[in-house]
């Protein structure tokens, strides 16, 4: 008896529910990241290479002929180096600290050293200038000193403790990794205490250590808060790029900045991200044996250390607090709320003033929630957005790479990964060329930051999804689909629920980053959308230094607030594993 | 005829390795057979191609005079268990054993009255609102075989589902997959790499090596009369000797041995295995009435190894060890010891003979 063939085989197996249904959400990332990554990137290209329509590298002559602008470059590169050694040895006698010793308090310590990501950068920037700036409470009250911070060392100092933390986590990740039974077999066959650190320890931990400092240098020659704030003369790539937009309109030259920070930085992230890996790979997955008692000396050097550390960071933020709550810094310490009756006006989200008018009497009471806060409210709802559009993307993303590998895949994860290595002020310049068309209708409204931002910071988002997703067992979603489900219940009813940990993380990620960062999306906003983190900026720049504090503060509070719903509500803290790394 | 599965030449090729080799074989509805073969011959592979989760590179699936090589994995409604579980963590049991009756759209009362007679299939009533982590792995397999049977499967697919288990949970719930098979008749293909629990669990048993099916047959007779020297070195325990015949004289080298087949060529190549319960142990001086006294073998016991009903003795002849079984009651009765010599005696009708080209003469 013959069997019966199937009549249409190719046709039925090619447009399986499956396939059409992984196709369309792999054309639709691969063009949302192709439309709002790759084509302003090389808009900016194209734009420093061309001159009324030719090639030129006259741009290029200029910029490196002029030895006052040429400085920017060399400027860059020098405080990230410099941050990149200090903050690499800081963070990993931290992250020995916390994972070789028995130090008492390290919960404690590691909560505390994660504190800088939940504020813009520019915070360091804010407190260090309010305690040894012009005015410094420590410069001027204390010492009585004409020296001042502004300049390189502001930024070196600042960076330090913003890259503090992303830096940590790498260490102590890999710290925590390597086999601490390596370092008892050492001693256990005579070695000295020093001599196993240097010739097991530091050896064991060299990529990981090589991969803080590869994010460490990333992360300061994209930074712009702070330099901006505390650079004074002193002028790097970012703040250089800003400077020829918004001060002189040149934006080839802008773009022509932006492609030469760009080359810095996508080496670093290059080398951070195979570091990375490399690093990951050698984890053994053994659990971590108990670790000795330390000798007591070792013990309270490293408390005393972490302290010290610790003491720093959280000084940040109170000065900053302090500062927005306080009369004339550093004169007259009384306290006062009239800092946070902001200057700026308007620029309200229609929702938000509607949603005001309805629940609030008019009044002053209104204006000042209602227009002077617009910003504050404006800022909310974008990092709101973000955060549920920005975690469910990048996990749509990791499902697509990490589990149905369909053609282009590679393609998908390599435009996935590459925002990270973007500097967001070359990002939102390549926003400005390539979308203030006057057709391009979503140009000038909430929804490009939204996009802009999300893309930004799409990096982490599916590599945490990915991270995640590999410990899924292929099988049980053969076993969903073998029970006759298909794709859209497979990922509803069982990949989702056990992806809602790792989702929760990304999302609290996406708002942290909405409500903090300052690079990205300097450039789209305008006189009607404006954003709290960059009214920091503008409030300093005005010399309107205590508003600036009391903006800061703000943003920290929502910041705050917003972790600690996330953390009653699920359950899980939102800031492991949160840093720009991974 | 029933709902049949038939394999038709099945292929899979990996890039160069060939994974699955031109396979066939017809497996009949209600029939419980199992795969066997060591690690990397191809077992998955065969079973995943039956799933639909991996594709064939050539030949027929054929279920229910049907070519099915094309049809996605969940229009073939076969049941799968995996070596995992693969339980839905983020759901409790009895969740678990619905999934596929939900996905089926049947009505919310067909769905709880069937959870209720699978639940009692395993004697798991009471753990219905427990999650697969607060079950143990014995637990966790048994829910995972009744989700897959809960939707009623044409074919209950099982992949090595035993060996993530201890050995004395796995020896239950083989006895429990057994019950279950002979209790609904439902077809179910097994694989293992354990030749005891293929022998003692499936109708028919296939042996599978470097991708290809070397024997088919009953459990018996895959023990008596293994079809090639592989077959009868991984399934149960044989003695081998290489050597050269002519008629039935086998030259070993050291010693010539006489077998019940006279082989047709003169001094061809050979390979002779004998299993250890035939070859016969006698202690120096007691009386040996032997038909053949060329069999007939000194030897000195090694190592004796009691493994309850049996007593397993490693002997050394000519500087090789033979493995003989006698049982428990004989060895007290000659009062045998470590360090005895003794006769060994093969009988020639216990010999399996193949030729070095694999084949059984
Ligand atoms: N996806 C794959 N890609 C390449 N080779 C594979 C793949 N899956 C299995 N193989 C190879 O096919 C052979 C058979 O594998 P498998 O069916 O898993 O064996 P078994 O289940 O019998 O242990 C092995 O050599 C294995 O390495
Ligand atoms: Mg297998």
């Amino acid at each position: 008896m013959k069997p019966i063939e199937p009549s249409r085989k190719p046709f039925s197996t090619w447009f399986s529910a499956d396939n059409i249904f992984t196709g369309l959400i792999t054309a639709f990332l691969l063009v949302i990241l192709v439309f709002f990554l790759l084509y302003p990137v090389v808009v900016i290209c194209r734009l420093s290479f061309l001159k009324d329509g030719f090639f030129t590298l006259q741009n290029y002559l200029e910029y490196f002929s002029e030895p006052r602008i040429f400085r920017s470059f060399y400027n860059s590169m020098f405080v990230s180096l410099v941050t990149m050694v200090i903050t690499t040895v800081l963070a990993f006698l931290f992250a020995y600290g916390l994972t070789r010793t028995t130090l008492p308090g390290k919960g404690f310590f590691y909560m505390v050293s994660t504190l800088p990501l939940i504020a813009p950068t520019i915070i360091q920037a804010l407190a260090l200038i309010l305690l040894f700036g012009r005015n410094g409470v420590i410069t001027r009250y204390l010492l009585d000193t004409s020296w001042n911070i502004y300049g390189a060392t502001g930024i070196i100092v600042g960076e330090i403790l913003y890259c503090f933390p992303n830096a940590l986590f790498i260490l102590y990740t890999t710290l925590s990794a390597v086999d601490t039974r390596l370092d008892e077999a050492a001693q256990s066959l005579g070695a000295s205490a020093l001599k196993t650190f240097f010739k097991v320890t530091l050896p064991s931990a060299k990529y990981g250590i090589a991969s803080a400092a590869a994010l460490t240098f990333n992360l300061t020659i994209t930074d712009f808060g702070i330099p901006v704030v505390i650079g004074g003369d002193y002028s790097v790539l970012a703040t250089e790029i800003v400077n020829k937009v918004f001060g002189m309109q040149r934006f080839d030259l802008g773009a022509t900045i932006s492609v030469i920070l760009l080359i810095p930085s996508i080496t670093a992230f290059a080398i951070n991200y195979y570091l990375t890996r490399k690093s990951y790979a050698m984890i053994s997955g053994q659990a971590r044996p108990f670790i000795q008692p330390s000798r007591p000396l070792k013990k309270w050097a490293f408390t005393a250390y972490s302290v010290f550390i610790c003491s720093c960071i959280l000084l940040v933020f109170v000065t900053v607090f302090l500062g927005s709550f306080v009369k004339t810094w550093p004169y007259d310490f009384s306290l006062t709320l009239k800092h946070f009756d902001f200057p700026s006006l308007g620029a309200s989200v229609p929702i938000w003033t509607a949603f005001w008018n309805r629940v609030l009497e008019p009044g002053s009471l209104r204006d000042m929630i209602a227009i002077k806060y617009a910003p504050i409210w404006t800022s909310l709802l974008v990092s709101l957005v973000v955060a549920v559009v920005g975690a469910s993307m990048t996990l749509v993303a990791a499902y697509i790479i990490e589990k149905k590998k369909p053609r282009g895949e590679q393609l998908l994860y390599a435009l996935s990964v590459l925002p990270a290595a973007i500097p967001g002020v070359v990002l939102g310049l390549g926003y400005v060329l390539a979308f203030n068309k006057p057709y391009f209708l979503i140009y000038g409204t909430i929804w490009i930051i939204i996009i802009n931002v999300v893309i930004a910071n799409f990096t982490l988002g599916v590599l945490s999804g990915t991270a995640n997703l590999k410990q899924i067992d292929k099988s049980v979603e053969e076993a969903a689909v073998s029970l006759g489900a298909g794709p859209v219940t497979t990922f509803t009813k069982i990949v989702f629920p056990l992806s809602k940990v790792a989702f929760l993380s990304t999302t609290t990620f996406f708002f942290m980053r909405a409500m903090t960062t300052i690079s990205a999306v300097l450039f789209l906003v305008s006189a009607q959308i404006k954003l709290a983190a960059i009214e920091i900026i503008f409030l300093d720049v005005d010399g309107r230094t205590a508003s600036a504090n009391a903006m800061c503060t703000v943003v920290v509070l929502i910041v705050g607030i917003f972790l600690l719903i996330m953390r009653l509500t699920t359950g899980s803290s939102g800031l492991s594993g949160m840093s720009s790394s991974k | 005829m029933g709902r049949d599965l038939k394999l038709e030449n099945l292929t899979k090729r990996y890039g160069r390795l060939t994974a699955v080799d031109h396979v066939n074989l017809e497996i009949h509805e209600g029939e419980f057979i199992c795969f066997l073969g060591p690690s990397g011959c191809g077992k998955t592979t065969v079973l995943r191609m039956i799933t639909g989760f991996e594709t064939v590179t050539e030949g027929k699936i054929i279920f229910d005079g049907r070519v099915i090589n094309d049809l996605l994995p969940k229009k073939r409604e076969f049941g799968i268990v995996f070596q995992s579980y693969a339980l839905f963590p983020n759901m409790t049991v009895e969740e678990n054993i619905a999934f596929g009756l939900k996905m089926r759209k049947m009505p919310k009362k067909v769905i709880a009255e069937r959870v209720d007679v699978m639940l009692d299939l395993i004697g798991l009533s009471g753990w219905r609102k427990l999650y697969p982590a607060q079950l143990s792995g014995g637990q966790q397999q048994r829910v995972a075989l009744v989700r897959a049977l809960a939707p009623d499967p044409q074919v209950l697919l099982l992949d090595e589902p035993l060996s993530a288990l201890d050995a004395k949970i796995r020896l239950r719930l083989r006895a429990e997959i057994k019950r279950l098979q002979q209790e609904l008749k439902k077809t179910m293909i097994h694989v293992t790499h354990d030749q005891e629990e293929a022998l003692s669990i499936a109708d028919r048993v296939v042996v599978m090596e470097g991708g290809q099916f070397r024997q088919v047959g009953r459990p018996i007779e895959i023990y008596k009369n293994p079809s090639c020297r592989f077959v009868a070195d991984f399934v149960g325990t044989s003695n081998f000797f290489e050597g050269r015949r002519t008629d039935d004289i086998v030259d070993l080298g050291k010693r010539k041995i006489k077998i019940a087949q006279n082989g047709s060529g003169i001094n061809e190549a050979v390979s002779l295995s004998i299993r250890p319960e035939h070859v016969e142990v006698f202690k120096k001086g007691e009386p040996s009435a032997v038909d053949e006294p060329l069999n007939l073998v000194p030897g000195r016991i090694e190592v004796v190894v009691f493994q309850g009903a049996a007593v397993r003795l490693l002997i050394e002849i000519d500087g090789d060890e033979i493995i003989a079984d006698i049982n428990e009651k004989e060895f007290e009765q000659r009062s045998l010891k470590r360090g005895n010599e003794i006769f060994l005696y093969f009988p020639p009708e216990a010999f399996l003979v193949f030729a070095e080209g694999e084949g059984k003469t």
